[in-house]
């Protein structure tokens, strides 16, 4: 497993384990109605789960596991990958901060979600020439 | 592909299945005999569903943690299945209930034992896939 998915599958388990956290304090609170202020957790619940746990796993996998060049580097340059890892993580982070503090909340969530855009489109551009099939290559 | 996975997919399925029905009924009405259904849904899709079957795919798929022992039948991954199935059941049959029956403790009981379950599910899939993510070096 190359490291930038290593990272990347290890960094949405952490936000899987957030997601669990934030989201049983939020079902407790539901239910028993411990403290108003603790809805504030529910877009750090939902942003984190789709973000940092879903679309960071299958970004890590899919790196990992599509088809490898065959001359090359098998995965294509590794440093935009590792721009890819750099930009999601802190566009979540920046995203999450304004969720939790609730300063300037539109200004940072927009910057936010721009870095993990650039992240998703890098991701597209050096992932699409792996989206291939090797069959029936070695017959022509 | 082991047992444990193919039970997580199918249960995955029928999450699938009954989360696009009550999407369906959300649509219709926001409201059925009272019971609001919008979170239900949600975690029908994105819990019972997509979560589930990354769950079962990856504890089949990724390198297994000893070498040799990949064709045992592992047991961490059943208290998986079976804390995060029996957590969203008690969530899908509390939760909905909450806006008919105020102040239940058979409801908020219900709501903090899914909880609870649900936390105990990730903290066993995290405990069983955290070593098995690992660079081909670190391996060796």
């Amino acid at each position: 497993m190359p490291l930038q998915s290593v990272w990347m599958i290890r960094l949405s388990y952490i936000s899987l384990a957030v997601v669990a956290v934030s989201g049983a304090v939020l079902l407790i609170n539901k239910g028993s109605g411990l403290h108003p202020a603790i809805w504030a957790l529910l877009p750090v619940h939902y942003e984190l789960a789709i973000w940092g746990w879903l679309v960071q796993f299958v970004m890590g996998t899919a790196y990992w596991i599509f088809p490898r060049y065959l001359e090359g580097e098998p995965r294509g340059p590794e440093k935009p990958m590792w721009m890819v890892v750099i930009l999601l993580n802190t566009g979540l982070l920046v995203l999450l901060t304004g969720a939790i503090t609730g300063k300037e909340f539109r200004v940072m969530s927009m910057i936010g979600r721009i870095l993990i855009a650039g992240s998703l489109l890098l991701f597209a551009l050096l992932i699409r020439k792996r989206v291939l099939s090797y069959r029936g290559v070695h017959q022509h | 592909m082991p047992k444990v996975t193919r039970w997580m997919i199918k249960a995955g399925l029928i999450y699938l299945a009954a989360g696009v029905i009550i999407a369906g009924l959300h649509d219709v009405h926001s409201e059925w005999f009272g019971l609001s259904l919008l979170a239900v849904y949600w975690h029908m899709i994105v819990m019972g569903w997509i979560t589930q079957v990354i769950m079962g795919v990856s504890i089949w798929m990724f390198p297994g943690r000893r070498r040799g022992k990949a064709k045992e039948e592992p047991f961490l991954p059943w208290v998986v299945f079976g804390l995060l199935n029996t957590g969203l059941i008690a969530r899908f049959a509390s939760e909905p209930f909450l806006s008919v029956a105020n102040n239940s403790a058979w409801i908020e009981g219900g709501m903090m034992v899914s909880a609870l379950l649900q936390t105990g599910a990730i903290a066993a899939y995290l405990s069983e896939m955290w070593p098995r993510v690992q660079a081909k070096k670190a391996r060796r």
